[in-house]
């Protein structure tokens, strides 16, 4: 199966070009659905069903920007991208403040009485479990303390739900780190502190910045918080979506533009950091 | 892991204080309620007070009394009663549960068991010199990241039987309660196949190719190839992929929300979906409360299951 594998990239059979094919129709069938979206939200309300088949933008229709023009000028949607992009910077941004020193804890320093491993894991476990679980809790908390509809418990939430991604990831981080700079430091007589300030986060950079990315774009796509604790004032893209459908039935047109809107900023930040996704997502067990 | 400053407290507490408090805490809280009955009513109060003008003088009427105007007071009162596990109970009697759990074990194997065995095919396929890989690599990747929410209304869109891309196919997608269930499946395989997919390709990729080499040369088919050299490779990351997979199709909810709203009927509507229902939109916060502890005990006993291999991967 996998010898081809092997062979110098020139020589190629039958058999290898029918994979390619394979290949490319595969990934074509996974971007369809983008595709699709760009389509739709190119045509005129007027087109939405009268094109058939692939819907190709100027052979099957004459496109027009006004869907994205009246979706991006609307109060609503600016509202409710604002809020997104604040919710999810403060998440991470709140989140990374203090899982940093907590992974750099866990890479770095034996703990006698829970061993390092079981902390981990413990942070790991918070990964897993199913967030409805806290819905109805968060709910009567914040309403207590009056904080319902803010963007200021998003923040706390999303902050909560992405802790545990960045300690687990941000510990792998660490341990891949040489340790004899920062022991150099601590032999010249600096403290844990300029170990980990002036050491180990400038070489930890550019994997802490990923993580921040990955963490943004898990907040960006949090729905079943958002559309609990929000109603109006602190509406994120998601629940501004699902918001409108009730209202307006499904406009198609704006529906796509609208699903896009959402999914771009994530969808790129996907790609910004490719190299960290597979190590991001299984949480560190896989290196990418 | 060799310092043993105390130091160490300091850099770890901030985090554990924040789970605690946000975490352990709410599911303390949540567990409590789950013993309770809570009963909101609105109770209306109505005032008389006497009327003033801009000066502050009592308004009078003609026949010398005070001109009153009617003050309503509302009030929002929760009566909390406890009723011991009268709400666990309640869980194995009612026909939604055992509904919302038959939809999600089918949702879980069918989704989780064809997104592992078409990201491993993927992989195998992609694992080779194929010209322009690393931008097919990168469209893989766009699936993960779209707005589970968003790609729920646009499958919508997709799946729309009349009109739709695909409605030329005639296939009740989203009317016929087993169709909607297969649309909701397909739309997670549609999100999480890639990532499946771009495990296995990067565990497929650590492997230096003269392993595969080596097992050629020793005349293996595509069988024995698959299963003695592949999957004894992969075995770990399988596990992993597995668990993550599992954990995140428990909790499955953007997907029916967007793309059935739990329907037609509740042919769709996920034990995530019914405990949301239950607590947030028919406001029966003891049971809901109820009802995901239950989700939540499943997902401990997977991790308890898991923890030793969770220790040698993460360890």
């Amino acid at each position: 199966m996998a010898e081809m594998a092997a062979r110098p990239v020139g020589e190629r059979g039958f058999g290898e070009s029918l994979l390619w094919l394979v290949a490319i129709c595969v990934t074509l069938a996974f971007f369809f659905p983008f595709y699709w979206a760009i389509s739709q939200g190119l045509r005129n309300p007027i087109d939405t069903f009268t094109v058939s088949g692939l819907g190709v933008p100027w052979l099957s229709f004459d496109p027009t920007l006004d869907n994205w023009i009246t979706q991006l000028s609307s109060p609503e949607s600016r509202r409710a991208l604002a809020n997104s992009t604040i919710v999810s910077v403060g998440a991470s941004v709140l989140a990374l403040a203090l899982g940093t020193p907590a992974a750099y804890a866990l890479a770095r320093f034996r703990f006698r009485r829970v061993p390092n491993i079981d902390i981990t894991i413990w942070f790991l476990s918070q990964r897993i479990l199913p967030p409805v679980a806290t819905v109805i809790p968060f709910y009567l908390v914040m309403r207590a303390f009056g904080l319902l509809d803010t963007q200021l418990a998003l923040i706390l939430v999303n902050a909560t739900f992405v802790l545990p991604f960045a300690v687990v990831i941000l510990r792998q981080t660490f341990l891949d780190l040489p340790l004899e700079l920062e022991e150099a430091v601590l032999v010249d007589g600096g403290t844990y502190r300029t170990a980990f300030m002036r050491v180990a986060l400038p070489l930890a950079a550019p994997s802490i910045a990923a993580t921040a990315l990955i963490s943004f774009a898990f907040s960006w796509n949090e729905f079943l918080f958002a559309i609990t604790l929000s109603s109006r004032d602190s509406l994120t893209i998601p629940v501004f979506i699902a918001g409108s459908v009730d209202t307006r039935g499904v406009q198609f047109w704006f529906m796509a533009v609208r699903a896009l809107i959402a999914m771009v900023p994530p969808v790129l930040i996907a790609l910004l950091a490719q190299r960290y996704i597979v190590r991001g997502l299984t949480l560190g067990a896989v290196k990418g | 892991m060799r310092w043993t400053s105390n130091a160490r407290f300091l850099f770890l507490a901030p985090a554990v204080v924040w789970v605690l408090a946000f975490t352990v805490f709410p599911l303390g809280y949540s567990l409590y309620i789950a013993f309770l009955k809570i009963d909101s009513k609105t109770e209306i109060t109505r005032e008389r007070v006497p009327m003033f003008d801009e000066a502050g003088d009592p308004i009078m009427l003609a026949n010398g009394k005070q001109r009153m105007r009617t003050i309503i007071h509302k009030e929002q009162i929760n009566t909390t009663t406890f009723q011991g596990l009268k709400n666990f109970k309640r869980i194995f009697k009612d026909n939604q549960v055992a509904t919302s759990v038959r939809i999600t074990l089918t949702f879980i194997l069918s989704s989780v068991s064809i997104e592992l065995a078409l990201g491993f095919l993927l992989a195998v396929l992609f694992n080779r010199h194929l010209a322009g890989r690393a931008a097919m690599r990168a469209v893989m990747i766009l699936p993960i990241f779209a707005t589970p929410l968003a790609a729920g209304y646009l499958f919508f869109t997709i799946l729309y039987e009349e009109g739709g891309p695909l409605g030329f196919l005639g296939f009740p997608f989203l009317s016929d309660p087993d169709w909607a269930l297969f649309s909701v499946i397909f739309v997670d395989i549609w999100q999480w196949t890639p990532f499946c997919f771009l495990v296995f390709l990067a565990a497929l990729q650590s492997v230096p190719d003269e392993l595969y080499e080596a097992a050629v040369v020793d005349g293996a088919n595509g069988w024995q190839m698959l299963r003695m050299v592949l999957l004894p490779i992969l075995q770990n990351t399988i596990v992993i992929v597995l668990l993550l997979r599992l954990a995140e199709a428990l909790k499955v909810f953007d997907i029916p929300f967007a793309l059935t709203g739990g329907g037609p009927g509740i042919a769709t509507q996920s034990y995530s979906f019914l405990a949301f229902r239950t607590g947030i939109r028919f406001f029966d916060l003891g049971y809901a409360s109820a009802l995901c502890y239950g989700l939540l005990i499943t997902v401990m006993i997977i991790i308890m299951l898991t923890f030793r291999r969770l220790r040698e991967t993460y360890g």
